[in-house]
This record gives C-alpha cells, sequence and structure tokens, in this order.
C-alpha cells in the first residue's frame, strides 16, 4: 500500500533561500494493493512529484523542502535509503533516450536483479520468462541506440517486470509513442494488472489506459482537483475533461481521421525523387518517386514510428546529402542547397535547435542579414509569440513549451516559406496542445505552408486540413 | 526454440576478457602513444601496433578497422611527402603526420575496448579487480554516455545547418559557443536523468553486485598478458643497460 498523508513539497534549498512554488500542497492519497491509479492534470499540476516522492527520488535525489509523511508498505520513503525502496517500487520514465544504464537490451533487463545480488541462474529465469510473456524475443540482444522509441519503452517496461516489482510507477510513458508502440504499451500494462500489482500513471494521454484504471485522481495546481471511480469516470464527456484541463479519453488513431490528402482546388508543391536508402539496407527508408503538397495550408504526416517521417523532413529540409530529390514551389525548382533556405524545422527536441545566451539574441540571428529595424521587428514577433516578458533570459532555462514558442518566432523571423514541425505536441497537456493548434493557423493565415509529423489525432482535429498517411512498408 | 538468456549470454562473450583490453590500452598508451623505451624498444612496439588491427578483425569491426587504417595511411603519408613540401606545409604535414603516427593506434585500441565491451563486463571486470564502486560507477556512465553524446551532436550539427549558421559564415567566430551550449545542456540533462533512473533500480546497495556476462581468462588473454609482461620486462632490462638484440 502506497500512502501520502498532507504531504507538500517546494523543489530548491532551503539554505540558500532558493526555493521554488509549491509543487504539492496538502495531498493525501491512498493507492490499495493491487489498484490502478491514474494521475493527470494540467503540465505543472504536481503528477511527476508525486511518483518521484514515491520511488525516493524525492528527497534522495532531487532536493527540496518535504512536509507530511510518505509509506511505501508502511514504511516511510524518506527515512529508507533509496536501494531499500528500489526493492518493491519500479519506475518507467517519459524519456527513452535516458532511462538506460547499459547498451545492449539483455544487459539493461538483468540490471535491476544484478544490483540486489541475485544469483546468475535466477536471473536468466527471469529474464527468460518476461521476453516469453512480453513477446520480445526480437529486441534481445540488440544495441540500445538503435532501437526504436517505441522499442525502447518495452525494454524499460520489460526491465521493471524483471525486476519483480510489486508496485510500477510510470511516468508519462507514451508521451514520444505513436498509436501502435502505444496500444503495446496498454497490452503490457494489462499484463501487468491480471498479476495483481499496484500501478501508478502519470499521463497526459489517458485514452489508452481509461477503461483499465481503477481510479483517476486529477490534479491542478498541487492540489487533487477530483478523483474519479466507476460510474462517475465513465459518465464523464469530453468537454467536461477539456475543462479541467484533460485530454480526450476516447482513443482515435490518427488513421481513423479522415481528411484529403490534397483537394482540387490547392494550390500544389510538387516533390520528385524523394528517394534516400542507408548503405547496406535492403529497402529504401524513403521512396517517393513524385508528390503533391498543397500549399498555404497544414498538412498532418501520420504513420508508425519508423515509417520514415523524420527522414522525410530532413531530406525536405536538405539536411540529406544522399537525397537528390527536387522541389518545386512557387513555379521555382529548389535543390538540395536551396531548400536548406526556403524550409525551417521544428525539432523535437527544441532544446537542440537553440544556441544563443538570450531569447532576443535567437531571433536576431535568424533574422536575414541586411535587414534594417532588426531590433523591432525582433520585438514585434517575441510579443506575437507571448514571449516579450523575458527577451533576456537564456533559453537553454525556458519550459519545453516556452522553448517550441521560441523555435517558431525563429521561423518567422526568418522568412521562410515552408515550416516543418516533428511531433511538436508529445508529452504536451490539453491547453498547451490547442495553444500549438491555434499558433499554427495562425503562421497558415499568413502565408506559410505547414507540414507537422504527428501521431496526435487531437492535434490533428484541432489544426489540420489534410493529411497525408505514410505507411510501413 | 524459446529464447535463452544464457545461451545468447555464451555466444555473445568476446574475444578477450575486459582486464586484457584494459591492460593493452595502458601498455599501447604507455609505449607507442607516450614513446616510452625510445628507439631499442622499436621492433617491440612495431608489433604493439599492429595488435589492434588484429583484434578489431577477429572481431569483424570492419568499418572501426578501415577507419583507422585509413588515418594511419594518412599519417605516413603526410611524412613521406613532407620533405617535399614548400616550408610552411612541410610543418603543418610533420605536425599532422607526427601526431596521427602517435595517436591513432591507441585510440583505434581504445575504441575497440569501448566497442566490444558490454557495460556489465566493464562493471564485472573492475569488480574482480577490486576496484571500489566510487570508480566503477562514473567510469561506467561514461561508457553509456560516449553515443549519447555523439547522437546528440549530429542533432545539434543538423539543427545549425538547418538555421544557416555554418562554419566561415559571417557568424563563425561563435559557431563553436553555438554547439558547446546546447551539448551541454542536454548531456547534463540526459546524465541526471540517467542516473536517477539507474538509482529508482538499486544501483549503489550495500549488496554484492552479481553479473549475468561471461567473463574470465581463456588461452589468448594468457597469451596477451604475457606479451604485457614481456614488453615490460624488456624496457626494465633496458633501464637497467641490458641489450637484447
Amino acid at each position: 500500500m502506497v500512502e501520502l498523508k498532507n504531504v507538500s513539497f517546494r523543489y530548491g534549498m532551503e539554505e540558500s533561500g532558493n526555493l521554488h512554488e509549491a509543487s504539492l500542497d496538502h495531498v493525501d492519497l491512498t493507492v490499495q494493493d493491487g489498484e490502478f491509479v491514474l494521475l493527470t492534470g494540467p503540465s505543472g499540476c504536481g503528477k511527476t512529484t508525486i511518483l518521484r516522492l514515491i520511488n525516493g527520488l524525492i528527497p534522495h535525489f532531487y532536493p527540496g523542502v518535504t512536509k507530511g509523511s510518505v509509506t511505501v508498505n508502511g514504511r516511510s520513503v524518506q527515512e529508507r535509503e533509496l536501494y531499500e525502496t528500489a526493492l518493491q517500487v519500479g519506475s518507467v520514465f517519459q524519456n527513452p533516450r535516458s532511462q538506460f544504464y547499459n547498451v545492449d537490451t539483455t544487459g539493461e533487463l538483468a540490471f535491476g536483479c544484478e544490483n540486489r545480488g541475485l544469483p546468475e541462474k535466477e536471473i536468466y529465469a527471469r529474464i527468460d520468462d518476461t521476453v516469453r510473456r512480453f513477446g520480445i524475443e526480437k529486441l534481445m540482444d540488440r544495441n540500445i541506440f538503435r532501437l526504436s522509441d517505441g522499442e525502447k519503452q518495452k525494454i524499460a517496461c520489460a526491465s521493471v517486470d524483471v525486476a519483480g516489482s510489486e508496485i510500477i510507477l510510470l511516468d508519462e510513458p507514451s508521451a514520444n509513442l505513436d498509436h501502435t508502440a502505444t496500444l503495446a504499451l496498454r497490452e503490457m500494462i494489462r499484463l501487468w494488472r491480471a498479476r495483481g500489482k499496484t500501478i501508478i500513471a502519470a499521463e497526459h494521454r489517458i485514452a489508452y489506459l481509461w477503461d483499465l484504471i481503477d481510479r483517476a485522481v486529477i490534479l491542478r495546481d498541487g492540489k487533487i482537483l477530483k478523483e474519479l471511480s466507476g460510474e462517475e469516470k465513465n459518465a464523464l464527456t469530453d468537454e467536461e475533461l477539456s475543462v479541467m484541463g484533460l485530454r480526450s479519453v476516447t482513443p482515435e488513431a490518427p488513421d481513423e481521421i479522415n481528411l484529403p490528402a490534397l483537394k482540387e482546388s490547392d494550390r500544389t508543391m510538387v516533390l520528385r525523387d524523394f528517394v534516400l536508402s542507408y548503405p547496406g539496407a535492403k529497402q529504401p527508408v524513403l521512396n517517393l518517386p513524385e508528390l503533391r503538397l498543397a500549399v498555404g495550408e497544414i498538412t498532418a504526416i501520420t504513420g508508425a514510428n519508423g515509417a520514415g517521417k523524420t527522414s522525410f523532413l530532413n531530406c525536405l529540409c536538405g539536411l540529406e546529402k544522399r537525397c537528390r530529390g527536387t522541389l518545386e514551389y512557387e513555379g521555382k525548382r529548389y535543390d538540395r542547397k536551396a531548400r536548406q533556405k526556403l524550409c525551417f524545422m521544428v525539432m523535437q527536441d527544441t532544446g537542440n535547435q537553440l544556441f544563443t545566451e538570450s531569447v532576443l539574441d535567437e531571433v536576431l540571428i535568424s533574422l536575414p542579414k541586411d535587414m534594417a529595424g532588426g531590433k523591432e521587428r525582433a520585438a514585434e514577433l517575441l510579443k506575437r509569440l507571448d514571449l516579450d516578458g523575458f527577451p533576456d533570459r537564456h533559453p537553454q532555462s525556458l519550459s519545453g513549451g516556452q522553448k517550441q514558442r521560441l523555435a517558431l518566432a525563429c521561423a518567422l523571423a526568418s522568412g521562410r516559406k515552408l515550416l516543418l514541425l516533428d511531433e511538436p505536441t508529445s508529452g504536451l497537456d490539453f491547453a498547451h496542445m490547442m495553444e500549438t493548434a491555434e499558433l499554427l493557423k495562425q503562421l497558415r493565415d499568413m502565408g506559410t505552408t505547414i507540414l507537422v509529423v504527428t501521431h496526435d489525432s487531437e492535434l490533428i482535429r484541432a489544426c489540420c486540413g489534410r493529411k497525408l498517411s505514410f505507411d510501413a512498408r | 526454440m524459446a529464447y535463452s538468456s544464457e545461451r545468447s549470454q555464451d555466444a555473445r562473450r568476446g574475444f578477450l576478457d575486459p582486464r586484457t583490453k584494459l591492460t593493452l590500452v595502458l601498455v599501447l598508451a604507455v609505449f607507442v602513444m607516450g614513446g616510452l623505451g625510445g628507439e631499442a624498444l622499436r621492433p617491440v612496439k612495431t608489433i604493439l601496433s599492429a595488435l589492434p588491427f588484429a583484434l578489431l578483425l577477429a572481431e569483424r569491426q570492419w568499418k572501426r578497422f578501415a577507419r583507422g587504417i585509413l588515418m594511419l595511411g594518412i599519417g605516413y603519408g603526410l611524412l613521406t611527402v613532407m620533405p617535399f613540401l614548400p616550408r610552411a606545409l612541410n610543418y603543418l604535414a610533420l605536425l599532422c603526420g607526427g601526431i596521427l603516427t602517435r595517436f591513432v593506434v591507441t585510440v583505434v585500441m581504445g575504441e575497440y575496448l569501448i566497442a566490444t565491451t558490454s557495460v556489465s563486463e566493464f562493471i564485472s571486470a573492475m569488480e574482480h579487480l577490486h576496484v571500489p564502486q566510487a570508480i566503477t560507477i562514473p567510469m561506467s556512465v561514461m561508457f553509456r554516455l560516449f553515443p549519447t553524446i555523439s547522437a546528440e551532436w549530429k542533432s545539434i550539427r543538423r539543427a545549425m545547418r538547418m538555421r544557416g549558421i555554418h562554419l566561415g559564415g559571417a557568424k563563425a567566430s561563435q559557431v563553436l559557443e553555438y554547439q558547446l551550449v546546447p551539448m551541454m545542456t542536454s548531456t547534463v540533462r540526459i546524465g541526471e536523468e540517467l542516473s536517477a533512473s539507474a538509482l529508482t533500480r538499486g544501483l549503489g546497495g550495500p549488496t554484492r553486485r552479481t553479473n549475468i556476462c561471461r567473463i574470465g581468462f581463456r588461452a589468448q588473454d594468457a597469451v596477451l598478458l604475457a606479451g604485457c609482461v614481456f614488453v615490460v620486462g624488456v624496457w626494465t632490462l633496458e633501464l637497467c643497460g641490458v641489450r637484447l638484440w
């Protein structure tokens, strides 16, 4: 049993007077053995903080001031060492890139058991059992760096399973997953349910597990807003959910949304010979002899992880030397080099595309070199994207949503006609997702052609007018 | 047939024990890169230099082998053409050639170590050597961070090209800074998340760890380790003024 009694928490150091605002504010929560509880709510509502209190990362890894008591099976998490809590509590994190200690998958599955000193024979037996039940034979003995995000998340779940934890914490495990991979995740959670594991999940995308949970705890600003179970939970409508800042509970595959790839009245741009293959690979990652896309519209690009969507964006941007395709746009032909000046891409990891020391500088370096009145133009763009309060902040210190808006401001400043986005709303809550959708519509109305690679059905519903599906071969 | 992790671990066992690989890196660093022993040890050093390449071939690391040979070839090529070059280029060629011929072999050996040793094997080897956890854990994290850093580096380079920031462009002076800032931020973040994840899985407890990987000395290890002892022996004798040839 997991129990939080009257818990408040603030990140930061008390001694240095560097305390943040309260992340949790007098929270009471009890999770019974074998229960599946969903924690949800807008970004910053405190759901991740609750998970960190239960697995002991707070206070043992992330410093802060905790009040109240957190116990797992009657023992205080704060007073116990992390490795003691680790015997009972297993965690799966959001970012598939940074939760693996090993480079090979089999070593990763064994890691938790090795740490607690189980005999080798027993570890082998446990791994084989998990591999069989999860059906992941194909992922064994592989280099983790060569797996897709969906496959990585499977390995993360499998390693918790091998460790045999009775309590399983999931921190936005689906944030980077496509529809199919999300369903696979759901399947693994179902297997745990059947074994009577206690599961606590923090999620924005709640549709895929809504019918599996016993109880939903809705948080806002560090407080529990509502707890729903049984009839109450089932009767909830999407409108009531969006008022609470939550996403839809009806799962919908991007493929189920009916949008044309192109309408007859559309002005079009033509892509020719977009073919990309890696040396040694049998089949090309990308094979598009000719493709027409709508100009001045927002086109969603969907398809499974590994269908070549990101490669497509890289080729279109002119970042792939091996791709010799050309683009015909507004009567002009653009080869690879020329496309680098025509397209702007907002990457999935926005932090990697912001380089300067201040928000203002970031926009300034994007403006055309000889432009007069650059400062005024930059200030105007920051204002339009709701970033005008802090021109001197370091871009790397911004929140995820702010970084994304700053990247969009740079795109506008560059004056490039073609805007490409790679999964812009993975891991965003309802309000921020809608904000991004609104912004994209504004940019479209200003004449920008937008392509969005996404598996977020709600985003597609909110702003896309065209849809193109990439099938895995 | 059902998957068996035990069988697959046996099949994956490396050609050499990690401890042998570490010893070889050390010996190469001291004698080939560091130049200890001078001219007298030249024949020994030639054999030592061929070793990492032979090992890469034995473990079918074709790409690394080709890259190493290429770099070495460039190094010797530069030294060969150096006397025929005009003055300024002459020095440059000497410098580059000298650095390449000296460093490449040891770097290739290091690459071999990292490419063919899993984190688990490394930790296991260090435990057999009774190295304390305080040293083993940060070193094993480094193993994990190298590929991460290279992936991040590629992604940042791409982003820079996309945004039109080039070496040689108007903003060339700042290019390095532009690369390092996001690089450091993301590496620190990934390192932090990595530690958090490892801690929730019980790393750092007082229990003695077990390891599922197979390590241990075999004939090939014995031969190579004897070789290392021999090199050190020859060097000691030489220090005492005894010449073997």
